[in-house]
């Protein structure tokens, strides 16, 4: 585990010991359905405080950590609900992460104040919605969702498709193509789940992550007022460009990752582990055998390079040079990190033989939900292509 | 109310390195530790009997916790901090010099000077599981105890009212202020603990976590350190160790071939029936 500094430490610590009674029990109920997220999150709110967090980050009354950023704070969280259930930590994260890190970020007090405290908090479900049934890794390029400007606000019209947390959520910030601005303009809109002409479909049914409900959100003419647009108007009456702040999202989504893959690698070494050990066959544990020695090996190297990553984070994060981190970088520590923590959990499977197959089995878990780190926030494809532009522009 | 609460580490039981004797002295090097869970139960009721269930932000005591130990043992301190209680007080020691009965003198001396008026303590620390120095405590002091309390109801500032778990089912036991109280596992069942704040207040069920934020706040609230030779003039613990060794290793088990040889194995060899 992580070397940190004793503050660091205890709130680990703290969020750790939470999971572990009030998560574990559950990542079966959460798994199959039968349970709703929105109680944990309130738990998960009321007793480790998150409100008194989002009301010190909203109201800008210190910094709330002296020492522990919120951002570092975050990462815990989603390492510790990722080692328990990956898919608990993809809602979470789609809710104070991205629906709440772009209010944050580019939101105008008021939806600050109101919608970004309430993401913060978990007290309301958030959804950040781009991804189209025609737009996906040309999410820029092919949005057909359009927002049309008319008296006091936009009318959206369009559909957008896998979107974490739609099934459930009370506000969602959709991403459209503002009409007329001739530079092919996107924008930010909040949209409670209650406007009018705003529908979802059913949950759909994946491979993994199975916790965290995936969507889609139809929205028919559905009248978003002024001050609904994230960021507000400009100068120009015009609602600002999303677009870099969409890539912020993504790269912030995308060093996210790292903390929930080193858990579910680090879990996954540690089942492996623990089976290899008392697993008997030929008359000895098969950990005595090289050729399973060399799939923990494999496990443990990975798991300490995923460390390093985001000790880097950590430590760009407390010397204030996040900035720093390109995102190329984002791209290739996401890139990496999700391709690793597939061949991990399916070597832990491996290890586990038909124990690790069945349906229940932790790392048939974790090999399920590591899948989606190639395909979500960008697909391995697209993560190797803005490295590759990155690299070439500078050289 | 002011109620003093001793908190002692203990070596967390999930320790990846396990326990070594090197020359005859257990070794914890590398070893994680933790506060030992009776006495998170006993911060848990000193917070409950010091506040209004329905906001806890208002205080309406003092909680003080203290330790006999090492520097390093202000982790668990800083826990305890963390979660809700006002102060902090460390009496410096090697784990190595300590038995109950200094830490129960060294106790004493602090009670001298903060004058509180309940001491709440866990009812055995889960390492040597000694049940000593809340019992020691009070005598020393001269003061009233209850121990395993199951219950404790406040009347007023004066007596406790504390629902002891016997063999045939709870005592309870009336004591005056000031008193030595230790807790046992089920202080922190929702109701357990009722305050004259609130005295129906149903509180989650165990030992709360703390806040995310208070776990930064903590390393603010004050923490003084006492030499153990300050309090005590004669720190010698009475308890010598003359050796450690861990336990031999479990034998492999067998198989039987059959119930009769089964049965037999039990009645002659295990003398189990
Ligand atoms: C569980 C889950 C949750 C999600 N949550 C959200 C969410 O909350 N919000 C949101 O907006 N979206 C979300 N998504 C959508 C996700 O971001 C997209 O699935 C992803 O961007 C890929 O888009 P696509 O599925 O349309 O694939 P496509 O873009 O159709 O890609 C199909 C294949 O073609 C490859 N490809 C495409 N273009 C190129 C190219 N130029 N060169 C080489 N290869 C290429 C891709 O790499 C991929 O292998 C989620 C997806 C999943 C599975």
């Amino acid at each position: 585990m992580l070397e940190l500094p004793d503050d660091h430490r205890a709130i680990l610590d703290t969020v750790r010991r939470f999971c572990r009674e009030r998560l574990e029990p559950r990542v079966r109920a959460f798994e199959n359905g039968d349970e709703p997220l929105e109680p944990f999150f309130r738990e998960l709110s009321e007793s480790l405080g998150l409100r008194e967090v989002a009301d010190a980050l909203v109201d800008g009354t210190a910094s709330p950590f002296e020492g522990v950023s919120p951002l570092v704070l975050t990462g815990f969280v989603m390492h510790e609900l990722s080692r328990c259930c990956p898919g608990v930590a993809l809602s979470f994260g789609a809710t104070t992460g991205l629906f709440g890190g772009a209010v944050m970020a580019c939101g105008t007090p008021d939806q600050k104040r109101t919608w970004g405290r309430r993401a913060l908090s978990l007290d309301a479900v958030g959804a950040w919605a781009l991804t189209e049934p025609g737009a996906g890794s040309d999410a820029f390029g092919a949005m057909r969702t359009r927002a049309r400007g008319v008296d006091g606000g936009f009318v959206l019209r369009g559909t957008k498709t896998f979107i974490t947390n739609a099934p459930t959520c009370d506000v969602a910030l959709v991403q459209a193509r503002v009409e007329g601005a001739s530079d092919g303009k996107i924008a930010g809109f909040i949209i409670p789940t209650e406007a009018r002409g705003f529908t979802r479909g059913r949950p759909f049914d994946k491979l993994g992550m199975q916790a965290s409900p995936t969507g889609e959100i139809f929205l028919e003419d559905v009248f978003v007022p002024n001050e609904m647009v994230l960021g507000g108007l400009g100068a120009d009456g015009l609602p600002h460009d999303a677009r870099f702040a969409i890539r912020a999202s993504l790269g912030a989504e995308r060093m996210g990752m790292i903390p929930m893959l080193l858990a579910m690698v680090e879990r996954c070494l540690e089942e492996a582990t623990t089976y290899a050990k008392g697993r008997v066959q030929f008359g000895a544990p098969i950990a005595s055998f090289q050729l399973v020695q060399e799939k923990l090996a494999r496990i443990h190297t990975t798991k300490m390079l995923l460390e390093v990553l985001f000790l880097r984070q950590i430590e760009a994060i407390a010397c204030g040079r996040l900035g720093a981190i390109s995102r190329a970088e984002a791209s290739a520590q996401k890139l990496f990190a999700a391709k690793a923590a597939v061949d991990a959990a399916m070597d832990a499977i491996q290890i586990l033989g038909g124990a690790g197959y069945m349906r229940g089995s932790v790392v048939e878990m974790m090999a399920r939900d590591a899948k989606l780190f190639q395909i979500g926030g960008g697909t391995d494809d697209m993560q190797i292509l803005t490295i590759a532009r990155e690299l070439l522009r500078q050289q | 109310m002011k109620i003093l609460v001793p908190l002692k580490r203990v070596a967390d039981p999930d320790n990846a390195n396990k326990v070594k004797v090197t020359a005859g002295k257990l070794d914890t090097t590398g070893m994680q530790w933790k506060p030992n869970p009776f006495d998170e139960y006993a911060v848990e009721t000193a917070l409950r009997l010091t506040e209004n269930g329905a906001s806890t932000k208002v205080r309406l005591g003092e909680v003080i916790v203290l330790t006999v130990g090492p520097k390093e043992a202000e982790t668990q301190l800083r826990g305890a901090l963390a979660t809700g209680a006002d102060r902090a007080i460390r009496i410096d020691a090697t784990d190595d010099d300590l038995d109950g009965d200094v830490v129960a003198r060294a106790i004493r001396a602090v009670v001298e000077k903060e004058k509180p008026d309940l001491i709440l303590v866990g009812k055995q620390a889960v390492d040597g599981d000694s049940n000593q120095v809340g019992q020691l405590l009070a005598e020393y002091l001269g003061w009233p105890q209850a121990t395993f309390a199951g219950t404790i109801k406040s009347e007023g500032d004066t007596a406790l009212l504390v629902g002891r778990e016997v063999d045939g089912g709870t005592l309870t036991l009336r004591v005056t202020l000031p008193a030595v109280v230790s807790v046992d596992l089920r202080i922190v069942a929702p109701t357990s603990v009722s305050s004259k704040h609130s005295p129906t207040h149903t509180y989650a069920d165990g030992v709360r976590f703390a806040a995310l934020m208070a776990i930064m706040a903590a390393k603010k609230k004050p923490m003084v350190e006492f030499k153990l030779s300050e309090l005590v003039s004669d720190a010698a613990a009475k308890i010598a160790y003359t050796t450690h060794e861990l336990p031999p290793p479990r034998k492999a088990g067998i198989k039987v071939k059959d119930v009769a040889e089964l049965v037999d194995k039990l009645r002659n060899e295990a003398r189990v029936v």
